[in-house]
Parts: structure tokens; C-alpha cells; sequence
């Protein structure tokens, strides 16, 4: 797919994205506010958005978890599944930097650190959007959805101190 | 036919209990008394005495000693929002806010810097901790005016050469 059609292709997804979970070993926090979010509370199928089962029906892939060495594999295998564009939505701390586990050795430690070995592996992801939080809010993971499409402009900026 | 228009009953049930849905982008979100986001370091009370950094339980908060400045990272991504480093400040530096839309483009829009300038040691003048904290110890335990704006290494060195000099005479 050439870089015009991929342009054009993620102007294209302003509205009903198509959304596949994924857990990489999350403790299951990430995937309840997920449901919530999903739930007739918060419903996001106002906004067009809809769960589906296979990654192959999906534009975005809403990932909780650090990824431990288990779920490395299959999450490589259910990401090159997916057809591009392709999106990413980390959520949690889990997924954003490691969280709890981040120097645990039995995990990657983060979708950042996922990131490389996916380029390593030739699958390339055209978007992401870390929504951090523990678990993330239904209302974070909105509003990471709507950064994710570019109806919003992230608020959060890097801030630099000095102390007197 | 009146088996068939049973769920007609519905309508009055469903005018009854309203829509629950909340609109959020278009308004408030659901945030309780008791919630607790992203923290906040006051440049002003902060005197860069890694309290916060031990307590860390996910390392969030990391402290950075890099030639002349002191660093205090926080980085919003791997915070698990206990809030004990809030718990654990001597100066009530941290505070807990309600922020929570924090999702972004990139991991490095979630860092945020605490710069402390640090003292250089009257001896052999190499930096060693941010004056706001030597202040603080000195209001501490006062009486140690003498040793204040020395290094460790060297306080040591002072501190023996005093004890030899009272026992030599």
C-alpha cells in the first residue's frame, strides 16, 4: 500500500473504527474498564465504535498488559493479522511503560519496548496513542480514542521545572 | 395479537429510568471525591530529598544525578496512581489532582522534569545535593553550619582531621 492510500486510508477512519482487544497479560483492571467503556453507561457505539472478535475485522487494537514472554508471540501473530492502516491503542500502565513489572523478568516491559522487536519482526503499526492510568478511566479510554482519530489535540505536554 | 405487543409494556419502564447513558466528551466526567490522577511536584516546595523516589512502587518517579543538577522524573506512564509519594512528603510538595485525560501521541509527552541546581562541595568542589535540601537539614539539626556546604567524602575527611587535632593538641 503506498503512503497516499495510507494517508487518505486513515482520514478515512474519522468515524466507526472497528475495535479488537487484546490482552497481553493484563491483570484484567485494563479489561474491565474496557468493557465499561463499552457498556450502555459509557457506550461508545455512539462514536461508531464496535468490538469485534478477530483482528481481522479490526482498525484499532485497544492493548492492555506488559506482554510477558507467554503472549509475545500471539501478540506478533494477531497484530500482523490486522490490515493496515493500523492502530494502536496501549492502555494502562501496564502497556504504556511496564508498569508494576517493568523490570520483571518475565516481561517485556511495555508496548515501547514491543515497539523495536516488532520492527525487528517487519510488522509495522501506522498509530499509536498511550492512555496511561490504573486502570484507565472509561473516560480516558474515549477520549484516547478520539486523540487516536485526531478529533482531539492530546493535552498532555512534556513540562520542564527549575527550582530556585 | 396482545401477546405480541407485550413489549409495549417496555416504554413505561424505559420513561421511568431515563437514559443512563453519560455524555461524556460533552460533559462532566464521573470523577468521585476519593479519586486520585496524575500528581503534581511543586518546583517551590520541593527540596529534592527523594522521599518520593523510594517510596515509588513503580519506579515512576526516578532521581537523576547528572553533573551540576539534580533531576526528579516523573514519568506519568508507569504511575499506578497510589499516591504515596503525596503520603511521604516532608514538605507536602506532591499533590494529588483529578487529571486523568493524559493519552498521547508519544512516551516522552508524559515526562515531567523537576531541575534542582546542586551546591559544589568549599572543598574540592564537586557538586553534591540541591541547596533547598541542605537548608532543610541545617533548620533540622542545627549547629552544623561548620559542615554544611562540605561533600560527604570530604565531611569525613574534616570531621577526623578535627577529632585528631583535639586529641594531639
Amino acid at each position: 500500500m503506498s503512503t497516499v492510500n495510507l494517508s487518505s486510508a486513515l482520514k478515512a477512519l474519522k468515524r466507526s473504527v472497528w475495535v479488537f482487544h487484546l490482552n497481553s497479560g493484563s491483570c484484567n483492571g485494563c479489561d474491565i474498564e474496557v468493557l465499561d467503556a463499552l457498556t450502555p453507561y459509557f457506550d461508545v457505539e455512539r462514536f461508531g465504535i464496535k468490538l469485534v472478535a478477530s483482528p481481522r475485522h479490526a482498525d484499532v487494537v485497544l492493548f492492555t498488559g506488559p506482554i510477558t514472554r507467554e503472549t509475545l508471540p500471539k501478540v506478533i501473530r494477531a497484530l500482523r493479522a490486522m490490515p493496515r492502516p493500523r492502530m494502536v491503542l496501549a492502555i494502562g500502565s501496564c502497556a504504556v511503560g511496564g508498569g508494576i513489572w517493568h523490570d520483571s523478568y518475565s516481561v517485556i516491559g511495555g508496548y515501547p519496548k514491543l515497539e523495536e522487536i516488532l520492527k525487528k519482526e517487519g510488522v509495522v503499526i501506522d498509530k499509536v496513542v498511550f492512555v496511561p492510568g490504573c486502570p484507565a478511566r472509561p473516560e480516558a479510554i474515549i477520549y484516547g480514542v478520539l486523540v487516536l482519530l485526531g478529533v482531539v489535540e492530546p493535552k498532555s505536554k512534556r513540562e520542564v521545572y527549575k527550582v530556585e | 395479537m396482545v401477546k405480541k405487543l407485550r413489549f409495549v409494556k417496555l416504554i413505561s419502564v424505559a420513561r421511568k429510568a431515563r437514559t443512563v447513558t453519560r455524555k461524556y466528551p460533552f460533559e462532566g466526567p464521573l470523577i468521585t471525591e476519593e479519586f486520585r490522577g496524575e500528581v503534581r511536584l511543586d518546583p517551590k516546595k520541593c527540596i529534592g530529598c527523594g522521599a518520593c523516589i523510594i517510596i515509588c512502587p513503580p519506579n515512576a518517579l526516578t532521581l537523576h544525578d547528572e553533573g551540576d543538577v539534580r533531576v526528579i522524573r516523573y514519568f506519568v506512564g508507569r504511575c499506578i496512581f497510589c499516591g504515596m509519594c503525596a503520603e511521604v512528603c516532608p514538605t507536602n510538595a506532591i499533590t494529588i489532582t483529578k487529571e486523568f485525560e493524559l493519552a498521547t501521541l508519544a512516551t516522552e509527552q508524559l515526562l515531567r522534569d523537576l531541575v534542582h541546581e546542586r551546591v559544589k562541595c568549599r572543598i574540592c568542589g564537586k557538586p553534591f545535593l540541591p541547596a533547598k535540601l541542605l537548608k532543610a537539614a541545617n533548620d533540622d539539626i542545627p549547629g552544623s553550619d561548620n559542615y554544611i556546604d562540605v561533600c560527604p567524602e570530604c565531611r569525613a575527611k574534616l570531621g577526623l582531621k578535627g577529632i585528631l587535632e583535639h586529641r594531639m593538641g
